[in-house]
């Protein structure tokens, strides 16, 4: 059947039952809108775990009385480690000199203050490809037995417990997926079944004159595809006003502004949107199947 | 064998039980040659449209052939019943029409359904509902015309794609004298066009000096008279 009947079909069946199509199409937005905002918070989320994640290092203050040709074989030791990306040594010197451009006007404070007084240090970057919370871990402790550290410290709990966190979201996200879509395909389905009761007549006399299925199922199909894309496409500019109202509100501190919070990206509107029809066309097509027993 | 040349409809042996005592049909032989016009009759309940149905693929038969212009029904998958009832059309006792919906909607529908384009598709309505005598009524809701009217619409709609094959079930029952005689009338000029035509009545007023076939259905058994 010519795709053009289809669609004249499927646009006169929603004009004629508009508050119908109009109330599901709301339903639909409404259900893809909490999904909206499950992501928008999930992908955020992951985006600061993986920031801080990539931007962990380990630092390992060595004694301050190690002698310094012990220095570049120590170095050496840490850079043969497979978890490590880069390492660079700091010595009481240039750390004094951080600790200096760190006080920037006020830098009489330290005066007095012996440049040595702290401690020499490596920072190590940790490798992002080979980066696992437990080996990062057994290798802290292993630094930290070395007889020329003097102690470790990496703020790798946080991270690991931000990353279970987001973990632990990201799953939200996906069963609620589930849950409202399913929920979105059967809305959908059951109000193409009224439009179907409503026009039992009319679809007995087409199958008497020798309508195919298709011409029977297709424009009731894309009607629920119709429903699906525009409940989806309402939910994301919906999504869009409340997500710059409130980093509006939110985003004015330097914090918020560090963290580079985004909302959904194209890639992932565009799976949206099809998702949603897709569903909204299959609920309808097993609705069909059973009340036209095709 | 009730039997004529050139067979269009061909039914062998063809049997339908509703219950062990429900029997509507019985080892039914039957032939209808092309261009014949045929009138089915017998009381109420005897299984006319039962007979009519299965041609249509409506109903299946509980056992038998069914031959229609030279396919087996039986072979027919159900994605295929729609191509057998294009050449099939059927006018119904109680019209089937689309009452909310102008005469030009209820007569084009046969039509959408074969894919035609709008323009064609308007002048073979236009020139089947003039056919039928209904052209000044082409955009009125069917729900606004008398009964005559309204059978007259069926017709239209069921002749309108021009299938060889047209089985009317009763298509006089709720109409006066004059609406009925307009109506046979119009039958015989879808015959005179030659179309294969299985009129089914329980009016023998309407059969009782014609020099067509007249096949009678009782206690399911289909006689010839």
């Amino acid at each position: 059947m010519p795709l053009g009947i289809i669609f004249k079909r499927a646009f006169r069946d929603i004009r004629q039952n508009l508050v119908t199509h109009i109330m599901t199409t709301i339903v639909v937005a409404l259900t893809c809108l909490v999904f909206i905002f499950f992501s928008i918070f999930s992908l955020n989320l992951q985006r600061i775990a993986d920031r801080f994640g990539r931007e962990l290092a380990i630092v390992v203050y060595l004694k301050k009385d190690i002698p310094q040709n012990k220095i570049p074989s120590l170095y050496q030791k840490i850079t043969s480690m497979k978890e490590v990306e880069k390492v660079k040594f700091i010595s009481s010197e240039e750390a004094f000199k951080r600790l200096e451009n760190y006080f920037k006007d006020e830098k009489e404070v330290l005066e007095g203050v012996d440049p040595l007084f702290l401690p020499p240090s490596f920072e190590i970057q940790i490798n992002r490809a080979v980066y696992n919370p437990s080996r990062v871990r057994a290798m802290a402790k292993e630094l930290a037995q070395w007889p020329e550290v003097q102690k470790v410290q990496y703020g790798k709990e946080w991270v690991d417990r931000l990353e279970s966190f987001s973990e632990a979201v990201r799953a939200a996200v996906i069963a609620s997926a589930v849950l409202l879509l399913v929920t979105a395909a059967f809305v959908v389905s059951n109000t193409i079944k009224l439009t179907v009761y409503a026009r039992q007549d009319e679809i007995e006399i087409m199958r008497l004159v020798g309508a195919t299925n298709g011409f029977i199922q297709g424009p009731f199909l894309l009607a629920s595809f119709i429903q699906g894309v525009t409940g989806s496409l309402v939910a994301l500019i919906v999504g869009l006003f409340c997500y710059k109202y409130v980093y509006g509100i939110i985003g004015q501190t330097e914090l918020i502004k560090s963290l580079d919070l985004q909302y959904l990206p194209p890639s992932y509107m565009a799976v949206i949107v099809l998702v949603s029809g897709f569903f909204c066309m299959i609920g309808t097509a097993m609705a069909l199947r059973r009340f036209l027993k095709l | 064998m009730l039997s004529g040349d050139q067979s269009v409809i061909e039914l062998r042996e063809v049997q339908k039980k509703y219950a062990p005592d429900i029997v509507p049909l019985e080892n039914v032989n039957l032939t209808i040659s092309k261009g014949e016009f045929v009138f089915l009759t017998g009381p109420s309940g005897a299984g006319k449209s039962t007979f009519l149905r299965m041609l249509y693929k409506a109903e299946e038969p509980t056992g038998g052939t069914i031959i229609i212009d030279g396919v087996d029904l039986s072979s027919l998958s159900k994605s295929q019943i729609p191509q057998l009832r294009r050449k099939v059309g059927v006018i119904f006792q109680d019209f089937k029409l689309l009452y909310h919906k102008s005469v030009f909607e209820n007569v084009a529908l046969s039509l959408e359904v074969l894919g035609f384009k709008k323009d064609q598709l308007a002048n073979r309505v236009r020139q089947v509902v003039e056919g039928v005598g209904l052209s000044s009524k082409l955009h009125r809701k069917v729900v606004q015309l008398s009964g005559g009217e309204q059978q007259r619409v069926a017709i239209a709609r069921a002749v309108v794609n021009r299938p060889p094959i047209i089985l009317a079930d009763e298509p006089t029952g709720n109409l006066d004298r004059k609406r009925t005689m307009e109506v046979v009338t119009l039958m015989e000029e879808l015959n005179a066009r030659g179309a294969t035509i299985i009129f089914a009545t329980h009016d023998e007023t309407l059969f009782k000096n014609t020099h067509r076939r007249v096949l009678y259905i009782k206690d399911g058994k289909i006689e010839e008279r």
